[in-house]
């Protein structure tokens, strides 16, 4: 049987296989958290939320690390910026990883950086064969560092370049084929896609080769008339849970995670919408009971 | 033909700092319709939100004093003046505070850069490293002539500021617990010593002699050396007080050179 980028990347020391369906750790839910009996399947952070070399926050992540496996996922490092990019900022991530032993860490698909400045957002690429070359170098260099697989995900955008040689799905396939990462799929960020650019979630599910894939990422969206934002503040609609059990009969048994960013809820809110996705994953899929 | 991504993304950067260089971009993207350029302006909007929530979160007492929109405009200033340099986020706003000084609207509030200068010693002492820190039991083991010979480390959270302006109690009336409210007076200078017992950052009102010893044992001086150059500074300081409060917020702990030995003798 083929192995699955989920196991390949988990090999690290001291990490555990992730499976089941995890939430977003937000500083809101800190406190109960650490009170509560186990309550996620695992747990997924913000890498640069604990780039501090002490501090509360790396404290608490290091003690729910002691009861959930963990997955990293970070939002800075820019890995597509053709210039100003910081091999700095890997470092302190590397010395994060050696700390947390996380089961996944994961990045972006995307640039924000040029010479001497940072834009500190997930800025859309050109799907072209030039930043096909420079991602697979920077995930190379990436994995080399951190010693590790890593995944790495689709982006939402607001505007599309004229002149792609690929589609997302070509793109990340080519990207996960050439430098040997996997694949985080986010199924809200290929509907808001879909709305804002026309482009067929459902025939970018079908074109993503499913033995790459090792994460799926769910959220809410806000339908404006301007563009549909992928603001991670709502429920996952419909249309997305819809196309996550396409994604999971194409790929099987994937880690998935809830995320919440903008307005908060409580945290049996993100527990509820998890109870959501474990039931709509494949049967043997189920970690928690649902 | 699409640019070279080096130029796109230097096209697409220009777009996002100044609205009038959308036009030079425009041509590369894919114009669904007229509003490419509406949609161009979503990621002006949240690259400058970013900025601002972050200094936000780094300086809630600056905008609680200058209320939201005079921050907001703060932000937007500070952030063309010394752009972001790293992806993370919670680096952003080192400069905040002398940017402020110099911040020509906010004249007529000549105290908030010292107030923002403490802001940033607060949030840089939240991610401090986690040493463990000198105990009362740990101290008070030594003996008299032992303990004045002794050397020790200031936590890495540790830090002071010295003010014109009454910064700490500005700072402290506006925490959630504040026993008291705004100084009466702005008109009287204050020394502000930040540390972190535990989790939470806390300041305190500080005086000459504490920052003096504090300052000796940051060298490396030995504790006679501090409490001399306490005394110095302040006729009436009290150095047994001053080492009971050090040792009950966390500020003492091993000098490197002991810590080596330590580890040795495992």
């Amino acid at each position: 049987m083929q192995k699955s980028v989920n196991e390949r990347a988990s090999q690290g020391a001291g990490a555990s296989r992730l499976g089941g369906v995890g939430i977003g750790l937000r500083a809101p839910h800190y406190r109960e958290l650490l009170s509560r009996e186990r309550c996620t399947d695992w747990l997924e952070a913000h890498s640069e939320n604990y780039f501090g070399e002490g501090g509360y926050d790396l404290n608490v992540l290091t003690r729910l690390r002691e009861r959930y496996s963990v997955s990293l996922h970070g939002v800075g490092l820019a890995l597509g910026s053709a210039a100003g990019y910081s091999s700095g900022h890997l470092q302190r991530l590397a010395s994060l990883v050696r700390r947390i032993e996380p089961s996944l860490v994961s990045e972006h698909l995307c640039w924000g950086a040029i010479d001497g400045r940072v834009l500190n957002d997930l800025l859309p690429l050109p799907m072209t064969r030039e930043a096909l070359e420079l991602m697979c170098s920077r995930v190379a260099e990436m994995q080399d560092v951190l010693q590790r697989r890593v995944l790495i995900e689709n982006v939402s955008s607001y505007v599309r370049f004229a002149g792609d040689d690929y589609d997302e799905a070509g793109f990340l396939n080519e990207l996960a084929r050439r430098s040997g990462c996997g694949i985080l799929l986010d199924v809200n960020n290929l509907y808001v896609n879909q709305l804002n650019h026309g482009a067929d979630a459902a025939a970018q599910i079908d074109a993503i080769a499913p033995q790459y894939v090792g994460e799926v990422h769910l959220a809410g969206h806000l339908v404006t008339e301007l563009a549909v934002i992928d603001h991670h503040g709502a429920r996952v609609a419909d249309a997305v849970w819809a196309l996550y059990e396409r994604a999971v009969a194409r790929c099987g048994c994937v880690p998935t995670l809830i995320e919440w960013d903008t307005d908060v809820p409580e945290l049996d809110v993100l527990i509820d919408e998890a109870a959501s996705a474990r039931q709509r994953s494949p049967g043997g899929c189920h970690v928690l009971a649902a | 033909m699409s640019l070279p991504l080096d130029r796109l993304q230097a096209d697409f950067a220009a777009a996002l700092a100044e609205s009038s260089a959308a036009v030079t971009l425009a041509p590369a993207l894919v114009a669904h319709d007229a509003r490419v350029l509406d949609r161009l302006a979503l990621y002006r909007g949240n690259v400058n939100a970013a900025w601002e929530k972050a200094l936000a979160n780094a300086y809630p007492v600056v905008r609680a004093l200058v209320g939201d929109e005079f921050f907001g405009g703060l932000a937007r200033a500070y952030s063309r003046a010394h752009p972001s340099v790293s992806g993370d986020l919670n680096r952003f706003g080192a400069r905040f505070g002398e940017f402020v000084d110099e911040f020509e609207h906010a004249r007529s509030l000549p105290y908030l850069g010292d107030v923002a200068a403490l802001e940033w010693s607060v949030h840089v002492a939240h991610y401090a490293a986690d040493p463990v820190a000198l105990t009362r039991e740990r101290i008070g083991a030594l003996p008299p002539d032992e303990l004045l010979m002794a050397r020790f480390a200031l936590h890495p959270a540790c830090a002071w500021l010295r003010s014109r302006f009454p910064i700490a109690s500005i700072w402290l009336a506006h925490q959630p617990q504040a026993t008291a409210g705004l100084p009466d007076s702005l008109d009287r200078g204050e020394l502000a010593l930040v540390v972190r017992p535990l989790w939470r950052v806390e300041v305190l009102l500080s005086s000459a002699g504490e920052l003096a010893a504090l300052a000796q044992l940051r060298n490396g001086a030995d504790v006679e050396a501090a409490i001399t150059a306490g005394l110095q500074a302040e006729p009436g300081f009290a150095f047994p007080k001053a080492l009971v409060r050090w040792l009950d917020c966390s500020v003492l702990v091993e000098p490197p050179a002991a810590a080596v030995i330590l580890s040795e003798d495992q």
